[in-house]
């Protein structure tokens, strides 16, 4: 297994993907986009790669 | 709130206390090692990690100040940024009083023996401290008005990259470290903290549900900084150890919002009097840091500004994360404390290296004087439960540069046996940001065997190589040249 499990977002706004730790995937926070500043819950990603090792 | 100026005097011929100006005034005639730029710049549309970049894809390494950098607002700053301080293992020795060519195998080892010389601080009044000389509070305190650089295209925004000051509940010895803060709004920001003291600090206090008082300090001496960097044991006192650094006692000054309950570094270029809030998270992150990869989102504590304290002329000190002076910046006294540790527990290590290829972090180049099989990896073993984040080790004999890479992975490529001499530790503490190996390490013992008959590297007499002079052996070239 690898170090601390990550997942890509894609932004809604912009469509960029950007790498985000798990502890936010449920988590109760906006993500920030960095490339446009939107700010947006996870489940609104426009696409979400969550594939891990386990 | 009202802006208080103070003013200072220091008795004719007295030599400064050391800060990050009379650094500069050291180096700032040579231009393979301090360049300016006088051009305005945007540090929010890469414009300083722009030409760094380009510095750093032609292997140079200057320090670089920019004297007219835009603010986070995109108005003129008053604070030049002065950034790329460590690019190269000379001026870390300089910068320590050391000669340059001090700057190789023994650096690491030169800088530790500096952690035993430590300096205690002295305390002067806030009247006579640089640092204190512009005193901001209130709406004031706005850490908007400094010129912070967005380094990569991937990162959240501006960030800044320099140092934070603080103790523990109830006892008398201040930490510093390294920690990245994202400024949010002018007087907040979100923090990434790596470090197992510092985090341990911020811990103690949410406990107890308080506020955590820091300083964050945008700029000192290079040696200072290079005091804070050293794997101490908890309850040292680091402004004793900077002092050692130094080479004198770091002063001190009462904070502006504390009093002498928290004292600041008097010579710094700029401090923040900040507190960071028990218990309150924010978004932070993603940033290109040491790994050369992107830390991913997550979330990190608050720290809210009380107050913003500069020098008049104050520089605003960056760094390059992910390049050679970042890397520099740990791997140095990681090398220091790697070498003192087998010294002293094994007593073979002959040289140790943090190759950039490990990002000068993650990977240890170690050569041994072997005598008998096993060896490797006790070396390997004592380095890695020593070094927090340290990942692959690879062992050579005494006859390998550690410091030259393709010596290193000739010992790989043709004296290892795979199945024998790769050697995974698993379920080890994972490193704070990811990468590939997670919580697993790797010893490869790249010694030359001794169980079994083996080949031996060919060989060129010294002898032979020390009698030619080339000027005399060598024909001339036709038309004059050599």
């Amino acid at each position: 297994m690898t170090g601390m499990r990550l997942w890509w977002s894609t932004c809604p706004k912009c469509l960029k993907a950007f790498v985000v730790a798990w502890e936010l995937r449920h988590a109760k926070y906006k993500l920030i986009c960095p490339f446009c500043g939107h700010r947006y819950p996870p489940d609104q990603s426009a696409a979400i790669d969550e594939r891990h090792a386990d | 709130m009202p802006v208080a100026k103070r003013t200072r005097r220091r008795a004719a011929g007295a030599r400064a206390p050391k800060s990050l100006g009379t650094y500069l005034d050291r180096i700032r005639n040579d231009p393979a090692e301090f360049r300016t730029v006088s051009r305005t710049v945007n540090p929010l549309n890469f414009d300083v990690t722009g030409l760094l970049g380009v510095l750093n894809q032609r292997r140079e390494y200057p320090t670089v100040q920019f004297n007219h950098p835009l603010d986070m607002r995109g108005r003129p700053s008053k604070f030049p940024i002065v950034t790329n301080l460590w690019g190269t293992r000379e001026r870390c020795a300089e910068a320590i009083g050391l000669a340059r060519s001090e700057a190789g195998v023994r650096l690491g080892s030169l800088l530790c023996e500096r952690i035993d010389r430590k300096e205690k601080p002295v305390v002067i009044p806030g009247r006579s401290a640089p640092v204190q000389q512009n005193v901001l509070t209130g709406k004031k305190a706005d850490m908007w008005m400094f010129p912070a650089v967005r380094h990569f295209e991937m990162d959240l925004g501006a960030v800044l990259t320099m140092g934070m000051i603080a103790k523990p509940p109830g006892q008398d010895f201040y930490n510093i470290t390294f920690v990245k803060a994202f400024p949010e709004t002018p007087q907040r920001a979100g923090l990434t903290v790596h470090t197992l003291h510092m985090s341990r600090i911020l811990r103690e206090w949410e406990a107890r549900k308080q506020r955590c008082r820091v300083a964050y300090v945008l700029g000192h001496h290079p040696a200072f900084w290079l005091g804070t960097l050293n794997n101490t044991p908890w309850g040292d006192n680091e402004y004793a150890t900077c002092g050692g650094f130094l080479k004198e006692p770091v002063r001190l000054a009462p904070s502006v919002t504390w009093g002498k309950e928290f004292l600041v570094p008097a010579d710094a270029e700029i401090v923040m009097e900040c507190e960071i809030i028990p218990g309150e998270r924010t978004v932070v992150n993603p940033f290109g840091d040491i790994s050369t990869q992107y830390q991913a989102q997550q979330l990190g504590p608050v720290m809210e500004v009380k107050a913003i304290t500069y020098r008049d002329g104050a520089l605003f000190q960056d760094i390059f994360s992910g390049h050679r002076e970042h890397m520099l910046l740990g791997s140095i006294p990681r090398e220091g404390t790697i070498y003192n540790h087998l010294r002293n527990k094994l007593g073979n290590v002959v040289a140790v290296h943090m190759p950039y290829s490990g990002c000068a972090r993650f990977t240890a180049y170690i050569s041994i004087k072997k005598v008998e099989e096993g060896q490797a990896k006790n070396t390997g073993l004592q380095a890695l439960a020593h070094v927090p984040n340290l990942l692959s080790v690879v062992v050579v004999d005494e006859n390998i540069d550690v410091f030259n890479e393709e010596q290193v992975m000739w010992a790989v490529n043709f004296q290892v046996d795979p199945a024998r001499d790769i050697s995974l530790i698993s379920n080890m503490r994972p490193p704070s940001d990811p990468r590939a190996l997670g919580s697993t390490r790797v010893i490869i013992d790249a010694t030359r065997p001794t169980h079994i008959a083996f080949p031996t590297k060919l060989n060129v007499p010294q002898a032979a190589m020390d009698r030619v002079k080339l000027a005399e052996w060598l024909d001339p070239v036709k038309g004059g040249a050599r």
